[in-house]
């Protein structure tokens, strides 16, 4: 009955994401007709619309889809892991594991000399946090589990903020405050081909671990008797997440709240297996920083909004809302 | 602790704010300073006050100037200024220095300030500059303050011959630039000294219309069409996010070889230099254009 139900969820977010990246395209500073963008798309030119389209809003666009697919995926795996529905690759450390790592690539001036320094410092720095968190909250059930990544993630930031004090470029505490807000302006394809090899392996990773966490949703004996083992299973969700989050992050600066909202968006549709909710989490991610990205060129604003700024706003209210439910769910 | 300045000082606290305020007084007077014995040891908080005072004193007659001169102002004074003795602008440097004038910024902290007052030390206060007459207005200004005053009219007439050699000698179709230093950092717009020295060069200054707006994305400098980028040069070798955003795979494939950089403190500071900045700028403007190709 659930396949039923999951098919023309898929159908839907399939189409949603493919009406929003077409809306990506269209939407930027400069007006371009939808005649000019197919054009563009069509035959590559040196014209200002083909420009503006194929090296431009192009790779922004498939830049959203995968970190947004990434965020959301993380998301589930996590949640699915832990058995608590607050996991998320932000609020285990990851991401600020993974900002720490791309700040001190980029600072140390180590990503201008090579390029693939700063995804691989950034998915080091998110392992880092991730086993660090995992460690210390081993064994002592959700809610340690939670706050070491509590823990992790203020250490995380206070590395962040030592190496920007440390920085020799005056002007490094501004810029990173901003760049960790999150941003998809004025990427290219150098940045899609720098992180999306270790997001794509990240996430067939992660996606792999679907069966283990369904059992596990019956409890770790009960996984275990299942003949589900359980470290290679948090060791391959630490490396999934790890790859993915930390080359997404080193790209575009940490964006919260997609992982957590994206598998809560999905659930009502596809019950709480957490395998059945991989898959839609993932493009529900996808779909939500589409939205957010195009958002933030769209709202008149002087200033072009930071992804973080938006995703938090609009985060909060169901994270609140999340909490009440959860309040009467169970008393 | 070793203040130089001690007891002898702080008796007679409120007599020396009186005379710190009679001397800026007479300082903000025209001509007010002239019968007076002129400042031996001047020392600077301002890197703008940095270049001016380089291009208006021997080096022995200054106290000291910011450490920002050593490495962001003009390089051809960058030498010049790593002979002289560095302040951080703290209060502590000001007092051990025992300046006899201290020429600062507009944004010098109200602390610096009252502490100058009370050990009766004149301050001077720089105005920011955003065009020639400006330029000429404060050359002069701080030329009469460290009683300089013939020095500074020949860096000025020296200036008002190559504005004027610029001007007869503009290219009848402007260049085309745009400044801009990577995502979501501001461009000049048109009440700046940066686009004085740019119209002076014979450049036209496209991002006037975007400088309302504070940033100015990639598709936004593609729609404008500029022949040149220019990049202010403060820090600009020191690792950043903004010089990856300059870095941008399209800029760097339509723009190999019409991408400049400029000393902020020539292009921002109001010297009589500019003039000589926008001299520079000229030859590499058209030589930009050249090596461009016509379009």
């Amino acid at each position: 009955m659930r396949g039923q139900r999951r098919a023309p969820l898929l159908g839907l977010l399939l189409a949603a994401l493919a009406a929003l990246f077409v809306l990506s395209l269209l939407s930027g500073r400069v007006w371009l007709s939808a005649a000019q963008v197919w054009d563009a798309l069509r035959s590559p030119s040196d014209q200002l619309p083909s420009l503006i389209v194929r090296e431009l809003r192009l790779p922004r666009a498939v830049l959203a889809c995968l970190v947004g697919a990434t965020l959301g995926l993380a998301g589930a795996v996590l949640q699915g892991l832990t058995r608590n529905p607050l996991a998320e690759p932000g609020l285990l450390g990851v991401s600020s594991g993974a900002a720490l790592g791309a700040v001190l690539a980029i600072y140390t001036g180590l990503a201008t000399a090579l390029p693939l320094a700063t995804p691989v410092l950034g998915l080091l720095g998110a392992f880092a946090a991730a086993l660090l968190t995992l460690t210390l909250g081993r064994g002592g059930g959700v809610l340690v589990l939670i706050l070491a990544g509590a823990a992790v993630s203020g250490l995380m930031l206070a590395g962040t903020a030592l190496a920007l004090n440390l920085a020799p470029n005056p002007y490094a505490a501004y810029e990173i405050s901003m760049w960790l807000l999150g941003s998809l302006a004025d990427k290219s394809w150098d940045h899609v081909l720098l992180a999306a090899p270790f997001i794509v392996a990240g996430l067939l990773l992660l996606a792999s671990t679907g069966r283990a966490l369904d059992a596990l949703g019956l409890g770790e004996v009960q996984a275990e008797s299942l003949g589900i083992d359980l470290a290679r299973v948090r060791a391959v969700v630490l490396v999934g997440t790890a790859l993915s989050v930390g080359a997404a992050t080193s790209v575009t600066g940490a964006i919260g709240f997609i992982g957590l909202l994206a598998p809560h968006l999905v659930r009502p549709f596809v019950g709480h297996e957490p395998r059945q909710v991989l898959l839609p989490a993932a493009l529900a991610g996808a779909l939500l920083l589409l939205a957010a990205d195009i958002g933030t060129r769209l709202l008149p604003f002087e200033q072009e909004l930071k992804l973080g700024v938006l995703t938090g706003l609009t985060g909060t209210p169901f994270f609140l809302w999340l909490v009440l439910r959860l309040r009467r769910v169970a008393p | 602790m070793s203040f130089p300045i001690g007891p002898a000082h702080s008796v007679s606290r409120g007599a020396g704010a009186l005379i710190a305020a009679a001397a800026c007084l007479l300082l903000a007077l025209p001509g007010g300073a002239g019968a007076q014995e002129p400042p031996r040891r001047i020392l600077s908080l301002n890197l703008c006050a940095d270049q001016l005072l380089l291009a208006l004193l021997p080096p022995e007659r200054i106290v000291s100037l910011t450490w920002l001169s050593r490495s962001e102002g003009d390089p051809d004074l960058v030498p010049l200024a790593r002979r002289i003795a560095a302040n951080h602008g703290t209060a502590e440097e000001v007092l051990a220095a025992q300046p006899d004038l201290v020429i600062a910024g507009t944004y010098t902290t109200s602390a610096t300030r009252r502490l100058l007052a009370r050990t009766a030390t004149p301050l001077l206060e720089l105005p920011a500059v955003q065009d020639w007459a400006g330029i000429r207005r404060v050359t002069r200004q701080v030329a009469r303050a460290v009683g300089a005053e013939a020095r500074g009219a020949a860096l000025l007439s020296q200036m008002d011959a190559t504005l004027a050699a610029l001007a007869r000698t503009r290219p009848a179709d402007p260049v085309r630039v745009i400044s801009w230093g990577g995502g979501g950092s501001d461009v000049p717009g048109r009440d700046t000294l940066f686009d004085q020295i740019l119209t002076a060069a014979g450049g036209e200054n496209l991002g006037a219309p975007l400088a309302g707006r504070a940033s100015v994305d990639l598709e936004q400098l593609l729609q404008a069409r500029p022949e040149v980028l220019m990049r202010g040069s403060a820090y600009a070798a020191m690792p950043a996010v903004r010089n990856q955003a300059a870095a941008h795979r399209l800029i760097q494939r339509l723009y190999p070889q019409a991408q400049l950089t400029y000393p902020e403190a020539l292009y921002g500071c109001g010297v009589p230099k500019a003039a000589q900045a926008a001299l520079a700028l000229r030859a590499q403007l058209l030589a930009a254009r050249a090596a461009r190709g016509p379009r």
